[in-house]
């Protein structure tokens, strides 16, 4: 390095310096550490030995963590879908002017500033049987109360229709972006060219939307692979691990039995599965091209 | 008196990388000049002007301002002031602060900050808008605070960077007035660049014409009008562009070159002969107030019209020789001539300029009589 | 031309679909401020009395009379707070550093900065958990606040912020003597106010809902954030058995975020939604 380069560093080390030091400290480390770790047996007073592939020939024949895999994947392709519908239809509703929309978008997008455990709270209180919101309506209409929580084929849906009520916000907005984005002179063109509204909405505001619902698609599910709080707080995984997902398993490996050596394999396997599916779907989304 | 030159640069080079944009460019400015940089867009003539002001670092040569030499030191230790062409005002700071930012970086005390500020706004009219932000000053308003900012550092040199070409046409007027005006009163030199040749004629001393890397010609605005240096400069500069068209060198006796068309019409230069024959292919250049347009067989040939331009005072013909030439000539207001007709055209040889095969001009002698 | 007109007004259709699906959106919030309306007796006897008067305070009273709520509010606003504060100062100048200075291996820093944005926090979070405890920073407010200030998101939405100011600006106040650090503190850092916004209440907002980071740093009940705290009396809520006490602690605690979203809505908005299309 020149005089000129090594100058041009120092002038610039004391912008940028503070932030890398922190990022590779707190983030970079971290993440090479936690790659090692899995090679590990190791427990939480620092004590590692060396375990080789062990972590991972073990997961790959843990049927609880295949049931937590299975039950993550059969979540995420539910929410998923049914969000980006949910959200892409209120979009479409809501892109209008005018005071009415705005305060329905306004109402949408107010449970995505709550927190996860207010949301579980809440959720809580409508779902359990005992004195939930839907049980108090069902024994009302005199029937006998659905036991959301507790039962082993209701209890990963319930945390879905949860997640789904605090998530509808942000992909609506980002429908509605996508949405402001397009020339309102196509929609002149389209009407000129005798274009009915549902061949309008087919020909032209679908597939205008195409990007942002690739962009939906891919955040949704590395965020939904992801879940956690929801599940720990609603069901606690429970009844018999039928709602556990990956990461409340890593939490219970590392937080309540301590072998960090085996959550952090489980860690790296399920990043590297994110990390694949949200590629996929990106190159899905954005290779394919229309007739 | 020896009168200092303000601004030198001595074979200044630039370049990006492998492609050069400053190719030693040398140029001496008298003090209290006001020279303009004028050329097309890419020509160079920006860069030129930030490599003085110190926005771009040389490659190699020499800045110099008032005997000191510039080209290593910081913008704002150079002794020049610049006026951005988008204005560059700090849209967060007042009028007042916008003036004031550069004196206080470098440490002029308070009460002459204050004084200095007050009277260059005084002088340019926007003292009630002191306290104002650029957003809500009009945009020719905005250009006196940008003058303004520039004139409180009293600097050694001006730098205006297209300081026109936001305004639209009333306004540019009068702000080239103030701009004169601003020159008169001030004890500094100017550099303007533009691409806009009435705006360089009318408030330079000197015209710098700069293309393709290098300074063309400097000069006077009339010399360069009158006497440009080559062919490039020749056609860039007056309006419409002058003629150029090759022509055959006769032989002859006269002092002066007697050219020959490719339509086979003479004409009688008063460019000197000498060092013209043998030396290759000649062009000849003429401007469309040279080429009058006449009857046919009126003049010293004729043409076939192709287009008209009716300016009011005077109009263009825009005509062809019968070679296939292309040539503008000029008639009166009223001119009846339209587009298809057969006219003379009359060419003015004691006008007309020479330019030898290396593209350098060769000009008539000034006529003693006149 | 019908068709257009229609495009910018709701049908009846639509509005009633609409209607039903706010309903569903307000329904779970009015339960939850209705059971927090109530005494805890009654609610023991039968839940169902949440639709009707008598409604009461007294749960609300209770929290305010001496609740370890508070403690939790402020952790979670010290926390958000440093959080933020922290975030804006390292990424305005880290922003400006990739935005405007030249220097050796730029382009490759700036690429390794955001290839963190697809590193998922459990991927880094046990490493991190060791990490802090061999520093004793658990249960503490640094080891709170510093993993928000790892995240590259706010260097990438600085960055392109300051890219967008004129570079003519930064010429002005060369030629007008300004250093780097004048020119970064008074000309270009007060431009970017929009943008300290932005990311002011998205880090803020992030910070504040944070769950799992601070469910394994802070253990002790008096470090707790309100997010965990919350949680805590959630799992315990057999032992307390105060169901309106537990949800005006829920409505207690949602409504600072709430009031926060409904005078900033349009930053929080513009925020998230900015903060997710970067990506």
């Amino acid at each position: 390095m020149n005089a000129q380069g090594r100058r041009n560093l120092l002038q610039a080390a004391p912008f940028i310096g503070p932030f890398l030091l922190l990022y590779v400290g707190l983030l970079i480390y971290p993440l090479l550490d936690g790659l090692t770790l899995s090679f590990h047996r190791a427990d939480p007073f620092g004590g590692r030995a060396f375990a080789g592939l062990e972590n991972y020939a073990r997961l790959a024949s843990d049927p609880v963590f295949g049931q937590a895999l299975g039950n993550t994947f059969k979540y995420a392709v539910v929410v998923v879908p049914v969000l980006t519908a949910i959200t892409l239809a209120l979009a479409l509703a809501l892109n209008k002017p005018g005071r009415t929309a705005s305060v329905f978008r306004g109402l949408f997008f107010s449970s995505a500033v709550l927190s996860v455990t207010i949301i579980t709270l809440i959720w809580r209180f409508v779902l359990t049987p005992d004195a939930g919101l839907l049980a108090e309506v069902w024994e009302a209409a005199g029937r006998e109360p659905v036991p959301f929580l507790s039962h082993p084929d209701l209890a990963l849906l319930a945390v879905a229709v949860a997640t789904i009520w605090w998530s509808i916000g942000l992909p609506m907005m980002l429908f509605l972006a996508g949405l402001q984005q397009i020339p309102e002179d196509i929609f002149e063109a389209a009407a000129l060219d005798r274009a009915n509204r549902w061949t309008t909405f087919r020909r032209i505001t679908l597939p205008s939307l195409r990007r942002t619902a690739v962009l939906v698609v891919m955040l949704q599910t590395a965020a939904q692979l992801q879940l956690f709080g929801q599940a720990q707080l609603l069901t606690a995984g429970g009844p018999g691990g039928a709602s556990r997902p990956v990461v409340l398993f890593i939490y219970e490996t590392a937080f309540t039995r301590w072998e960090l050596g085996y959550a952090s394999a489980l860690a790296q396997v399920l990043f590297v599965l994110i990390l694949a599916v949200t590629l996929l779907q990106f190159r899905a989304g954005t290779s394919r091209r229309e007739p | 008196m020896v009168t200092l030159a303000s601004l030198e640069l001595i074979e200044v080079r630039k370049a990006y990388g492998a492609a050069t944009v400053l190719d030693g460019v040398s140029l001496s400015m008298q003090a209290g000049e006001f020279l303009a940089f004028l050329g097309p867009s890419g020509s160079g003539k920006s860069t030129l002007l930030r490599v003085i002001a110190g926005l771009e670092t040389v490659d190699g040569g020499e800045v110099r301002l008032g005997g000191r030499r510039i080209d290593q030191l910081p913008p704002g230790d150079r002794g020049v002031a610049m006026v951005f062409q988008h204005y560059a005002l700090y849209p967060h700071m007042s009028v007042r602060d916008n003036m004031a930012f550069g004196l206080r970086n470098a440490g002029v005390a308070k009460g002459e900050i204050g004084r200095r500020v007050l009277d260059a706004a005084r002088v340019l009219e926007i003292e009630p808008e002191l306290d104002r932000k650029p957003a809500q000053l009009s945009g020719g308003q905005r250009q006196r605070v940008a003058i303004g900012r520039a004139i409180v550092k009293q600097p050694q040199l001006f730098l205006l960077d297209e300081p026109l070409s936001n305004l639209d046409a009333a306004l540019r007027m009068r702000t080239r007035v103030q701009l004169a005006e601003l020159r008169n009163r001030v004890d500094a030199a100017f550099i303007m660049v533009t691409h806009d040749q009435a705006e360089a004629m009318t408030l330079a001393d000197r015209v710098a014409v700069i293309h393709d890397r290098r300074i063309q010609q400097v000069g006077p605005p009339m010399e360069i009008y009158a006497r440009p240096a080559n062919v490039w400069v020749a056609r860039f500069v007056g309006s419409p562009a002058m003629n150029v068209a090759p022509v055959e060198l006769l032989d002859g006796e006269s002092d002066s070159a007697s050219v020959r068309l490719g339509d086979g019409s003479q004409v009688d230069t008063r460019v000197p002969r000498a060092g013209l024959a043998g030396a290759g292919p000649l062009q000849i250049g003429l401007r469309a107030e040279s080429v009058r347009v006449t009857g046919a067989g009126a003049g010293t040939t004729d043409a076939r019209v192709e287009l008209v331009e009716r300016l009011g005072d005077r109009t263009l013909v825009y005509a062809r020789l019968s070679d296939g030439q292309a040539l503008t000539g000029e008639d009166r207001g009223a001119s009846r001539v339209q587009a298809g007709d057969i006219v003379g055209l009359r060419i003015e040889g004691a006008a007309a300029h020479l330019f030898a095969p290396d593209g350098s001009g060769r000009h008539p002698v000034e006529s003693t009589t006149a | 031309m019908k068709g257009l007109a229609d495009r910018h007004r709701l049908s009846p259709l639509a509005l009633a679909g609409l209607s039903v699906a706010a309903l569903v959106m307000v329904a779970p919030l009015l339960w939850t401020v209705a059971l927090s309306l109530k005494s805890n007796a009654e609610l023991m006897r039968d839940s169902g009395t949440a639709f009707f008067a008598p409604y009461t305070l007294e749960n609300y009273r209770a929290i305010l009379q001496g609740s370890q709520v508070f403690g939790w509010l402020l952790n979670s606003l010290i926390v958000s707070l440093g959080t933020t504060l922290g975030v804006l100062a390292l990424c305005s100048l880290a922003g400006y550093g990739f935005a405007r200075l030249e220097f050796p291996g730029r382009r490759a820093l700036f690429v390794f900065v955001l290839l963190g944005l697809a590193v998922p926090e459990q991927a880094v979070i046990l490493p991190r958990h060791q990490l802090f405890a061999d520093f004793g920073l658990h249960n503490s407010y640094p080891g709170l606040i510093l993993p928000g200030l790892a995240a590259p998101f706010g260097v990438f939405f600085m960055a392109q912020y300051f890219r967008g100011i004129p570079r003519e600006l930064d010429e002005a106040a060369l030629l007008d003597g300004a250093s780097r650090w004048t020119l970064f503190w008074k000309v270009l850092l007060p431009l970017t106010w929009p943008a300290q916004a932005t990311l002011g209440v998205f880090t803020f907002l992030a910070s504040w809902n944070d769950y799992w980071w601070p469910l394994i740093s802070a253990t002790r009940s008096d470090r707790f954030t309100l997010t965990v705290g919350l949680a805590s009396s959630q799992m315990n809520y057999a032992q307390t058995s105060g169901l309106g006490y537990l949800m005006a602690q829920a409505v207690f605690a949602a409504l600072p975020i709430l009031i926060v979203y409904a005078l900033f809505q349009k930053q929080i908005v513009g925020a998230m939604a900015g903060a997710a299309a970067a990506r």
